[in-house]
């Protein structure tokens, strides 16, 4: 029993990493540009499917094919900002409607592409560290559990001691002010529409050769990462971290322990309980960012 | 002249803000514009930093025109402006925010002798350093938002009610900040509700009343003045 807890913790690790990385780039998006973008589990999706044309079909190395995953879909990202929200940056309401005319675009690409078909990727490796005979934790999870660490706190880093860091908290918390400071509002957005699109990128990536990749997958995703985000507090990445983990944890446990349906039905309610108690999620205040 | 405003006019869809609005900034004064709720003197001090755009006129900065230019590029001429309602990050700490303040300046040894000046200037914001803006008292976020602002190092002040909200007390001690900034150099536009305190500060006054320039002249003059005593000072 204990060993099957510990697996469990494992594997909520793995989801928790995944996530975040994925409800971040959301979060940062939001904060900086005040849109939500629809197609952000998309954007996963292009990162999942860059490992696939790269590292499936092409042969090139695994993680040099991640590398050019993130960038592609970092650039996808600075497509948006400047076809989407920059036209639309008075309309909120229209930059959402305009992400889910862009996340039809990015699934049509992806069928016509590649086909509706699930893609087999073959196993980047298929090594396990392993803690007891029966608790191991496979390296390509643990690869991504890496990267959310890494990636999560070169962003703390960048956000909290850079100036340009500074810059995005800034224009998140108030854009007028942040102009008057001498700060270019299109050059923060596009710094975050970068970081956030690349984020979910790399998740998408990295977890590619791990779950089943087709072009409907990024559905699951963001539905994910607008729970955590809600539950966290909209606007609060360290909430929106601590969301995921939270989430992933009881997600995985209920999975395992009696079904995944009822995971999906325990995760809603969860959210709806915060909704009802603090409105404005865990870590939220009523200002944004 | 340091800054110059011809002519401006300020349309919010079909409503003129402000009509015909011609004001002169001379290098090291206090030019301050006075008049009561609706006027348009916030509408023109944002007209000078570029928030928003004018229907017509120009202004001159140092005999360039920045009226074409949007608020991110105003700064780096060395216009300053502190907000109406302070507008500082709440969510940043004290020392963040003073940094943001120099988003745009490269010379970094000059920014950590400016910030030390800022701490000198405002001990209470040295004290409260490491502390998010928005736990503070609403004078010391006044304090922040005018150190803020002379981190960029500007050479033109442009403050918007700094005096609103605030005890007396805090308003005496704004005031006196407001008078040493000006003694060590910087010219500054000062906007105010609180006439008694503008045209005191003040060396040369402007009247708004319903989007037009009503009255002009040396601040002591408009003092003397019948009708700005009437309306405006409740004498």
């Amino acid at each position: 029993m204990v060993e099957l807890l510990a697996q469990t913790g494992l594997n909520a690790v793995y989801a928790a990493s995944y996530i975040s990385l994925v409800a971040v780039g959301l979060v940062l998006i939001f904060g900086v540009m005040g849109v939500v973008n629809f197609a952000h589990g998309e954007l996963f999706m292009a990162g999942a499917y860059a490992v696939v044309a790269l590292y499936a079909d092409m042969h090139v190395p695994f993680f040099v094919a991640v590398a050019i995953g993130m960038a592609f879909v970092g650039l996808l990202g600075l497509l948006m900002e400047w076809a989407l929200f920059r036209p639309l940056k008075d309309n909120p309401l229209g930059g959402l409607v305009a992400s889910i005319g862009f996340l039809m675009i990015l699934q049509s690409l992806a069928v016509m592409g590649f086909g509706v078909r699930m893609e087999h990727i073959p196993p980047v490796t298929q090594e396990v560290v392993r803690f007891t005979e029966k608790v191991g934790l496979p390296v390509a999870r643990l690869y991504v559990i890496v990267a959310a660490v890494v990636f999560l706190s070169a962003l703390w880093y960048f956000l909290k001691r850079t100036r340009f860091g500074w810059a995005l908290r800034a224009s998140a918390q108030d854009p007028e002010a942040a102009a008057l400071q001498g700060i270019s509002i299109t050059q923060t957005a596009r710094i975050a529409m970068f970081i956030g699109a690349a984020l979910a990128g790399v998740a998408g990536a990295l977890t590619a050769p791990l779950v089943s990749v087709n072009p409907h997958m990024g559905h699951s995703v963001i539905v994910t990462a607008f729970i955590v985000i809600i539950v966290g507090g909209v606007g609060s990445l360290e909430g929106a971290i601590l969301a995921s983990i939270a989430y992933a944890f009881v997600h995985t446990f209920v999975t395992t322990f009696w079904d995944g349906v009822l995971a999906d039905i325990v995760g809603l309610s969860l959210m709806l309980i915060v909704l009802i108690v603090k409105p404005t999620g865990l870590f939220g205040s009523a200002d944004r960012a | 002249m340091l800054l110059e405003m011809k002519g401006i006019a300020v349309n919010y869809g079909k409503i003129n803000a402000i009509r015909n609005i011609s004001i002169a900034v001379p290098e090291g004064k206090i030019v301050t514009i006075i008049g009561g709720n609706g006027a348009g003197k916030t509408t023109t001090l944002r007209a000078m930093s570029g928030m928003i755009p004018i229907a017509s006129g120009e202004i001159l900065f140092e005999g360039k025109r920045i009226d074409h230019l949007p608020a991110h590029k105003i700064v780096a001429h060395g216009i300053a402006h502190v907000p109406e309602g302070r507008r500082i990050f709440k969510e940043m700490t004290v020392e963040e925010n003073l940094r943001t303040g120099a988003f745009l300046r490269r010379d970094k040894d000059a920014v950590e002798e400016d910030l030390e000046g800022v701490f000198k200037r405002f001990p209470r914001l040295r004290e409260r350093r490491t502390q998010r803006a928005q736990t503070m008292s609403g004078g010391e976020q006044q304090m922040l938002a005018i150190g803020r602002a002379l981190m960029s190092k500007p050479r033109l002040l442009l403050m918007d009610e700094p005096s609103m909200g605030l005890a007396p007390v805090i308003v005496e001690e704004i005031a006196q900040i407001v008078e040493e900034i000006n003694a060590n150099g910087l010219s500054v536009v000062l906007v105010e509700q609180n006439a008694e305190l503008a045209l005191e500060l003040a060396n040369h006054a402007y009247v708004l009343e319903t989007g037009n320039c009503a009255m002009e002249g040396p601040a002591s003059e408009l003092r003397g003045n019948e009708h700005v005593r009437a309306a405006y000072l409740g004498l």
